[in-house]
């Protein structure tokens, strides 16, 4: 209570001796006015004339004009960052899988010189029920197809294509002989089928035992590839309903691994076979002979699909990143001593798959003395080094599952398997890309978007739209292959990140000193301006 | 004519003194791998550790890329570029020739400060030759964790007259070969460079001399250079090639600083008792130390102590029968070798080896020992140095200053200059004096100017001197204005130049590079220009709009601005505010 008493006498006393100061200096300065006139405190300028008012009023509209209209659009047109226009709904179209369905439909052809032209007809057409009974996945198809007959010689070079674009994934020989039976070639593409007379379907029955048996063959053969595609359309952001029914989680697991352990496709590869001694012994080795045995052969069969260098090295004094003698699973990864061991990747662009043969009598944790490192190589303990047949053969097999080729059926089918699925993987992952490139570029809308990215999307729908016409060969995976290579161009694009760091905010703040004391007369000059209209209608009314 | 007959007689000598340090490889072709330590004393109490390390690998097998000796990393890059012959250069400090005497190999094994490279690249055309160039040392860049990838067009020259080929190239591949060199005289040499040089080797720093090598001592050094040479060698009149890789390194040791344990490396003044004082000087007493005259006495070192550990066996790869450590001191002097290890003398009497015990350690140790035979140190062919003369920010001059010592032979040798492109070289201003007259002693010059931005200045003169005289040459140049993001992160340090390569025959002799103030802005300069630029733009506005909108009246006409009243109102709102507080704390008050 004291304090608020204490108060209001002190401000009193102020508020009275303000206004008396006012009320002096008006008397002081008006003093010969106030004699004549009583009121006013001050004198009113004379009216304006309407001409003046008019001319203010267009030397503010007029400036407001060439700022408007000139100064902006010029400052916007020379400060804005360079957004190259993209196909964002054609990009959009393929990471949903709209524009391209990935088919294969697998041309299987029947060649039956034995068979009556009707009978092989009829038998084709039985076998061709039975696996569309059996066939859940609409993606992956098997379409049969009688070889025509004038071709009786059959050309068993492996996977050469014969008949231009009619790629035939597998041959069916029907030959007759005493027992049924199936077998599929080791060397070639090609499935012998034995039949005795009496299986040949007659014409009035809808369904055979061969025919049932050959389309169980072939699904066991592809069921593996099955597999893959469904679970590459399944893992990308495809539409639902395309993807097949959901697969087994062992399936699943083991698949997921395969993508895990395979490589980044590429049309060339470095194989690099290295030994590393711990010691100074051995310092040589007879790898060329072995290479020359044992992997050229494999090399050879994959020159369709990609191309390989091979170059050897020994290292003396090499000491591995884990010691013991038994090697637990958790120290695999860490037995590459990265740091000291020359394993430099390489040069060139394309990725390195590394072999390494360590000398030395250690373990692996339960009995193996060979791993597989994914995405990178394989490593084969071995004592002796004179006898590399048994590392070469691990090492092989390490290239394949590291290439990502299936792990049943013949040499010739996993290779043409491996084709389809490399191709499906490629296309799958560019359109996925072009799918992350547009929503970065709606996300993102200060970055700069260069032309050369939209070169690059062009590139890539270009190329998608020609290997989706031709999935399933060769072409259709260089196909993809260019475009996945574009379409990872085009995102990493270093420029497109630069202008990220430096936002509008920072761009008005620069400007700021300009901006600030032009616009403020500006916007002040208008105000008053229509101030003053406001007070003439008011004062006219 | 005469200047000729010296050059040849010189070569001649030259080529003797490479026989006798690289009569090995001549020795036995057989074995395809091997390793020397040379240590040599140098006054005053340093220590010259020359390591070589060789090894061979027949062309057949490079190309088919199975690689046993030659490393693998290197070989690979040398492929994709094209590269046929490489030489690779990292090099610290600065070798003092007055008292150190000529340079290890001749110079041939050494760079300028900061990195060098040059190599013959085969290409069709000029531009492909630039491509694989770039290859190469971006490349190499990531192998030797060096810079070498700002080797750009700026930096990179063609040489002329200064490098011949080192292998035997054919004719056919001869014709297709491009030369280029590319110098990084910023490039800091450290423990980074050495780990990949050593992973190299065969035997990595785990066995042989290579086991001495250490970071810290080798970057402690006074002066050290590390080189790799590639190159074809054939025998003449046979298709059988080989492809030879020499790698070496070079350093001068200060005793005293190695000596230095390594847990307690910080330099102490040395304590009374430790001082050795001339007793015979009549103002010595115990605060007065005149520093008594050691250069008679030798100075006591061990290997070990010297380098850090001891060095670990023998390579087993070099099996070739050569001696791995040989040490250049008078046969007077005393050496002690550690056991298992044979001396072998040389008739010199000045050079002993040893033969290694495989599996077992190897120590050197010298005792301290008054002696005044020494061991001949070898005049350099050339003394050279080089300097900025001049003042200001706008121009400067160089001046180089090359002295022949023999007093018999004539020297002839090529000078190369590399500048960069803001440095801009006054040619007409070029002036070479001999012994303080101008004389045109200039046989040969090729010059290709700067191109802004885009290439340095390439400068080849071929200089005659005579024996026993000084040759001062003298050159200007305009500092060019860079621009505003041209500059490295600490401009005011100076641009570094690059050293000059004096080409002797064989040999070379590098200067030491040079910085080169440039005049540096302001760096806040552009934030202060848009403001100012902000500030005189508005200014102008405002001043010529309210002209052009105000309307004008006399003073008692217009509105007047009532500071006053507006402070007034203020203080009323305040104190209706504070009373309505008070009043609610004394209910509150009350309350309680």
């Amino acid at each position: 209570m004291s304090a608020s008493a204490h108060a209001t006498p002190m401000v009193r006393p102020r508020v009275e001796s303000a206004s008396v100061p006012n009320e002096v200096q008006s008397t002081t300065d008006d003093a010969p006015v106030n004699a004549v006139n009583a009121t006013p405190k001050k004198k009113e300028p004379p009216p304006e004339k309407p001409e003046h008012i008019r001319l203010r009023i267009l030397v503010i509209s007029s400036w407001w004009a060439i700022i408007m209209f000139l100064g902006l659009p010029v400052w916007w047109y020379t400060t804005t960052i360079y957004r190259a226009s993209l196909p964002l709904d054609e990009m959009r179209d393929w990471a949903d899988g709209r524009v391209c369905r990935p088919v294969f439909p697998l041309r299987i052809s029947i060649e039956a010189d034995s068979l009556q032209d009707h009978e092989s007809q009829h038998l084709l057409r039985t076998t061709q029920h039975a696996l569309d009974d059996l066939n859940d996945f609409s993606a992956h198809h098997l379409r049969l197809q009688l070889s025509p007959p004038t071709n009786a010689s059959v050309s068993a070079n492996g996977i050469s294509v014969e008949g231009g674009d009619e790629e035939v994934a597998l041959k069916i020989r029907l030959l007759p002989g005493t027992e049924t039976k199936i077998d599929l070639q080791a060397y070639s593409p090609i499935l012998d089928v034995y039949y005795t007379p009496n299986q040949i379907p007659s014409s009035s029955s809808s369904s055979s035992s061969l025919a049932t048996s050959i389309a169980n063959k072939l699904r066991e053969l592809f069921a593996e590839e099955q597999a893959m595609i469904a679970y590459l359309l399944s893992t990308s952001s495809a539409p639902p309903e395309r993807s097949p029914k959901a697969l087994a989680p062992e399936v699943t697991d083991s698949l997921a691994k395969w993508t895990t352990r395979s490589m980044k496709y590429s049309r060339t590869y470095h194989l690099t076979f290295s030994l590393f001694t711990p010691t100074a012994v051995p310092s040589s080795w007879d790898i060329e002979a072995a290479l020359e045995e044992h992997m050229k052969p494999l090399l050879d069969s994959f020159s369709s699909i990609s191309n390989f260098t091979i170059d050897t090295q020994v290292q003396l004094y090499a000491t591995p990143g884990v010691s013991g003698s038994v090697l637990k699973k958790a120290d695999l990864s860490g037995f590459i001593n990265a740091a000291e061991w020359p394993l430099s990747p390489s040069i060139g662009g394309a990725p390195t798959v590394n072999f390494i043969v360590y000398v030395g009598d250690m373990e692996v944790e339960g009995g193996g003395k060979s791993w597989l490192i994914p995405q990178w190589g394989g490593v084969v303990i071995q004592s002796d080094i004179t006898d590399l047949r048994p590392a070469m053969l691990i090492f092989s097999n390490q290239l394949m599952s590291l290439l990502g080729a299936p792990e049943t059926g013949s040499l010739p089918l996993r290779l043409l398997t491996l084709i389809r699925v490399r191709s499906a993987g490629l296309l799958l992952k560019a359109s996925g890309t072009m799918g992350s490139l547009a929503r970065l570029s709606d996300a993102l809308r200060s970055i700069s978007i260069p032309k050369s990215v939209a070169d690059g999307v062009y590139t890539t729908i270009e190329h998608l739209n020609q290997a989706c016409e031709g999935l399933g060969g060769k072409e259709g995976l260089e196909n993809a292959r260019i475009a996945e290579e574009a379409a990872e161009k085009a995102f990493f694009e270093k420029s497109m990140v630069g202008q990220v760091y430096f936002p509008d905010e920072h761009k008005i703040a620069v400007y700021m000193p300009l901006l600030g004391p032009v616009g403020v007369p500006l916007v002040m000059g208008v105000l008053k301006e229509f101030k003053a209209w406001r007070k003439r209608r008011m004062g006219g009314v | 004519m005469w200047g000729n007959k010296a050059l040849v007689a010189m070569r001649l000598i030259l080529s003797l003194l490479l026989l006798l340090s690289a009569a090995i490889p001549h020795a036995t072709a057989s074995s395809d791998y091997h390793e020397q330590l040379n240590l040599r004393s140098l006054h005053p109490s340093l220590l010259l550790a020359s390591f070589n390390f060789q090894s061979n690998t027949s062309l057949t097998s490079f190309e088919q890329q199975n690689f046993r000796y030659f490393p693998r990393s290197l070989g690979q890059i040398l492929q994709h570029a094209n590269t046929r012959e490489l030489h690779l250069r990292f090099s610290l400090g600065r070798w003092d020739a007055e008292s150190w005497g000529a340079r290890p190999w001749g110079g041939a094994r050494e760079g300028g400060t900061g990195v060098e490279l040059w190599a013959w690249v085969e290409a069709e055309s000029d531009e492909e030759a630039d491509g694989r160039w770039l290859t190469l040392t971006n490349a190499l860049s990531g192998l030797f964790c060096a810079s070498l990838n700002f080797i750009d067009s700026t930096r990179t020259i063609r040489p002329v007259m200064s490098f011949e080929p080192a292998g035997n190239h054919s004719s056919s591949t001869l014709d297709n070969l491009h030369l280029l060199h590319g110098t990084l005289p910023r490039e800091v040499v450290c423990t980074e460079n050495l780990t990949p040089f050593l992973k190299l080797l065969p035997c990595k720093g785990k066995a042989g001399i290579s086991s001495l090598l250490d970071g810290h001592k080798l970057f402690d050094a006074s002066w050290q250079s590390m080189s790799i040479d590639v190159k074809p060698i054939c025998e003449p009149g046979s298709s059988d090639c080989q492809l030879q890789i020499t790698q070496t390194i070079d350093m001068v040791l200060d005793l005293q600083r190695s000596k230095r344990p390594r847990d307690n490396p910080i330099p102490r003044p040395v304590s009374y008792e430790e001082l050795r004082c001339d007793l015979s000087k009549d103002y010595h007493s115990h605060d007065t130390c005149f520093p008594l005259d050691a250069a008679a006495q030798e100075e006591e070192w061990i290997l070990s102590h010297i380098f850090g550990h001891p060095l670990k066996g023998t390579c087993p790869l070099a099996d070739d029968g050569i001696d791995p450590v040989c040490i250049n001191v008078p046969h007077a002097r005393h050496v002690y070798a550690s056991e298992g290890a044979h001396e072998h003398k040389d008739e010199s009497g000045y050079k002993r080896c040893f033969a290694l015990s495989p599996d077992k350690d190897f120590e050197i140790i010298l005792p301290q020992q008054e002696i005044s035979e020494k061991s001949p140190l070898e005049q350099p062919l050339l003394y050279a140095e080089r300097s900025f003369i001049g003042y200001g920010q706008e121009s400067g001059g160089v001046q180089a200053i090359l002295t022949n010592p023999s007093s018999t032979n004539a020297i002839e040798f090529v000078y190369l200059e590399t500048l960069p492109w803001f440095m801009k070289l006054y040619l007409h201003t070029l002036k070479a004096k001999i012994n303080g007259v101008e004389e045109d002693i200039i046989k040969e010059m090729y010059y290709r100017p700067a191109l802004d931005r885009k290439r340095g200045t390439q400068l080849e003169i071929r200089i005659l001197i005579p024996a026993n005289s000084t040759v001062v040459l003298t050159y200007d140049f305009e500092k060019a204005i860079l621009r505003y993001t041209e500059y490295p992160p600490d401009a005011n340090r100076g641009f570094d130049i690059a050293p000059a390569v004096i080409t002797i025959g064989d040999i070379a002799i590098r200067t030491t590079s040079l910085l080169l103030p440039l005049p540096t802005p302001d760096f806040s300069m552009p934030y202060n220009v848009i403001i100012l630029t902000s500030t005189v733009m508005a200014l102008s506005f405002g001043f010529i709009y309210n002209l052009l909108i105000r309307r004008f009246v006399a003073i008692d006409e217009a509105d007047q601005w009532d500071v006053r009243a507006v402070r007034l109102k203020v203080l009323a709102v305040a104190q209706k505010f504070m009373s309505r507080f008070l009043e609610k704390r004394s209910k509150d008050g009350k309350d309680d």
